[in-house]
C-alpha cells in the first residue's frame, strides 16, 4: 500500500499521498457523458469488516451524478465507513476489509489496477474539523494540485477559491497563513483545496458540525452550488441539514445496514420503513 | 422514548384539537336547536360563543407553528401537524356556520317550509363531524372514506330541500302587498341560506376527513 499511514495528516486529507503520476485507471472510466439517470457511483453488496466486527452489511446504493446525496443515521451506523469506501480511505486502516463492488463510472475502485491516489484526485474529501496546513492560503490550495503533480497557476487557485465562495474574502491576503482564517473560512479553504484538482466527486464527512450557524449556512449554500459541477456525498448528523441541502438521502441504522435510500423529500415526508420513520422523528437513536 | 417533551407536545396537540371539535359540535347542536325552537337565548349563546372558538383556533395555530419552528417535525409527525393545522381552520369555519344558524334563528320565521326537515339535515352534519374527528383521533382510514360518502347523501338531501323551497315559491300566490312580499322573500332567502350553510358544514367535515387520510397514509385522494 502506497499510503503514508504514519503521517498524522493522512486520515484527514484525501490528496495527501506524495505519489505523483499515478495510474488513472479508475478515473478515466468515469461517468462523464453518460446518461443523467446513470449513477456515477454505485455500491453493490458492500460489506466492511474492522477485524471481526462487521461495520457495513450488503450496502447497495446508486449515487446520482451532480446531485447532493446525504447519508444519515445514528453514531456507529457505518455512514462514515461507507463514505470512506468510496475513495478507499479505509485502505488506511490496516484492520479494515472491504467486500463487494464499489463502482465509479462503472469501474470497481477495488480492482487491482486502480491506484487509490489517482482515484482520490477524482474523488476529493472534506472533513469535520477544518484542517488547513500551516501554510499560506495560496499554498493550501496549490498543495492539492502539487501532490497530484498537476500544474499550479494563479488562475486555477483563484478558480478553486471562487468555487469555494472564499475568493472575495481572501483575495488580498493570499500570502497569509490559512490558520489565520475563521473556522468557517478554514473549512471553505479545505473545500477549495479539495476542488482545485477538479475532481468529479466531493465527499464530505460532517463538514459543518464544528461551525457556528452562520458559517454552517455558508457551507450549506456552497454545497448546493458545488452540485452544479460536482457530485457531492455528505455524511451528516444533522437531519435538518440533510433535508435542506440534499437531493437523495440514505438512512443507515445500527448494524451497518442501509435501510432506505430515496429522494430526500420522500424520506422526510413519508419514508417506507417504520424504523426510518422512528429514527428521523426521534423516537429512537 | 427519546424527545419526551416533544412527544407530549404532539399528544397535547391531538387532544386539544379533539377538544376544540367537541366544543364546535356543541355549538352546532345549539345552532340547530335554535333553528328548531326559535329560542333566542340559545341563538345568542352560539353567537357570543364564537369569540371563544376563535381564540381556541389561534391558540392551536400557535401550538402548530411552535412545534414546526422548535421541533422540526418530519414524516408522520409533520403530516400530523400539517393536518391539524388545516383541520382547525375547518373547525373554526363550522363554528362560524353554526353562528349563522343562530343568526337565522334570531332573524325570524324558520318553519316556513314544514316539508323540509332541517333537523334531519343537521343531524347528518353532526354525525359527519363526529366521524371525521374520530378518523383523526383514531387514525382510522375507513372512517375518512365513510365521511366522504356520507357527504353525497347530505348533498342530495340539501338539493331536494332547495327544490322543495323553490317549488313552493313558484306555487305560492297568497301574498298581499309589497311589505308582505318583501318579508316573505327575506324568510325564503334565509331558509335557502340555512340549507346552504348546512351543506357547507358537511363539506368542512369532508375536508377534515381528507386531511386525516393524508395524515394517516400520506394519501391526498380526498383533498378536493
Amino acid at each position: 500500500m502506497s499510503e503514508p499511514d504514519t503521517d498524522p495528516e493522512a486520515t484527514d486529507e484525501a490528496v495527501s499521498s506524495p505519489t505523483p503520476g499515478s495510474d488513472l485507471a479508475a478515473a478515466t472510466g468515469s461517468a462523464s457523458g453518460s446518461l443523467i439517470e446513470e449513477p456515477i457511483i454505485e455500491s453493490k453488496d458492500i460489506d466492511v469488516f474492522y477485524g471481526d466486527e462487521q461495520a457495513l452489511r450488503e450496502v447497495s446504493m446508486p449515487i446520482p451524478e451532480k446531485q447532493v446525496t446525504a447519508l444519515i443515521g445514528p453514531s456507529g451506523c457505518g455512514k462514515s465507513t461507507f463514505l470512506r469506501c468510496i475513495n478507499r480511505m479505509n485502505d488506511l486502516i490496516s484492520a479494515a476489509r472491504v467486500d463487494g463492488d464499489l463502482l465509479f463510472g462503472g469501474k470497481n475502485v477495488y480492482d487491482d489496477d486502480v491506484d487509490p491516489v489517482a482515484l482520490r484526485r477524482k474523488i476529493g474529501m472534506v472533513f469535520q474539523q477544518p484542517n488547513p496546513f500551516p501554510k499560506s492560503i495560496y499554498d493550501n490550495v496549490a498543495y492539492g494540485l502539487r501532490v497530484q503533480d498537476q500544474e499550479v497557476t494563479d488562475e486555477i487557485v483563484e478558480e478553486a477559491l471562487r468555487g469555494a465562495a472564499l475568493w472575495d474574502e481572501v483575495k488580498d491576503q493570499l500570502d497569509e497563513s490559512g490558520l489565520e482564517l475563521s473556522g468557517g473560512q478554514q473549512q471553505r479553504l479545505c473545500i477549495a483545496r479539495a476542488i482545485a484538482p477538479d475532481p468529479e466527486v466531493v465527499l464530505m464527512d460532517e463538514p459543518a458540525s464544528a461551525l457556528d450557524p452562520v458559517a454552517t449556512s455558508k457551507i450549506e449554500d456552497l454545497i448546493s452550488d458545488l452540485a452544479e459541477d460536482y457530485t457531492v456525498v455528505i455524511v451528516t448528523h444533522n437531519m435538518q441539514q440533510a433535508a435542506r441541502i440534499s437531493d437523495k438521502t440514505g438512512v443507515f441504522l445500527t448494524g451497518g445496514e442501509l435501510v432506505e435510500f430515496d429522494d430526500t423529500q420522500k424520506i422526510f415526508e413519508n419514508p417506507e420503513h417504520q424504523r426510518v420513520e422512528d429514527y428521523i422523528t426521534g423516537k429512537f437513536g | 422514548m427519546p424527545r419526551n417533551e416533544y412527544q407530549s407536545q404532539l399528544a397535547d396537540l391531538r387532544a386539544d384539537v379533539v377538544d376544540m371539535s367537541e366544543t364546535v359540535a356543541e355549538r352546532l347542536e345549539m345552532g340547530l336547536e335554535a333553528l328548531e325552537t326559535g329560542d333566542e337565548a340559545v341563538a345568542e349563546a352560539v353567537i357570543e360563543g364564537d369569540a371563544e372558538i376563535n381564540q381556541m383556533y389561534l391558540d392551536l395555530e400557535k401550538q402548530c407553528t411552535d412545534l414546526i419552528a422548535l421541533q422540526q417535525p418530519v414524516a408522520g409527525d409533520l403530516r400530523f401537524i400539517a393536518a391539524s393545522f388545516k383541520i382547525i381552520t375547518d373547525l373554526e369555519r363550522i363554528a362560524d356556520l353554526a353562528t349563522n344558524l343562530g343568526e337565522y334563528a334570531k332573524a325570524g320565521e324558520t318553519s316556513l317550509f314544514p316539508e323540509v326537515d332541517l333537523q334531519e339535515l343537521g343531524d347528518v352534519t353532526l354525525e359527519m363531524l363526529a366521524e371525521s374527528m374520530a378518523a383523526y383521533a383514531d387514525e382510522d382510514r375507513e372512517q375518512c372514506y365513510a365521511v366522504d360518502e356520507r357527504d353525497d347523501d347530505l348533498d342530495y338531501l340539501c338539493e331536494v330541500a332547495s327544490d322543495t323551497v323553490v317549488r313552493e315559491l313558484i306555487e305560492h300566490d297568497q301574498l298581499d302587498g309589497d311589505e308582505e312580499i318583501e318579508a316573505y322573500m327575506e324568510d325564503v332567502s334565509r331558509f335557502l341560506l340555512t340549507i346552504r350553510d348546512i351543506e357547507r358544514i358537511g363539506d368542512h367535515s369532508v375536508n377534515i376527513a381528507a386531511r386525516a387520510l393524508y395524515m394517516i397514509e400520506n394519501n391526498d385522494e380526498l383533498i378536493y
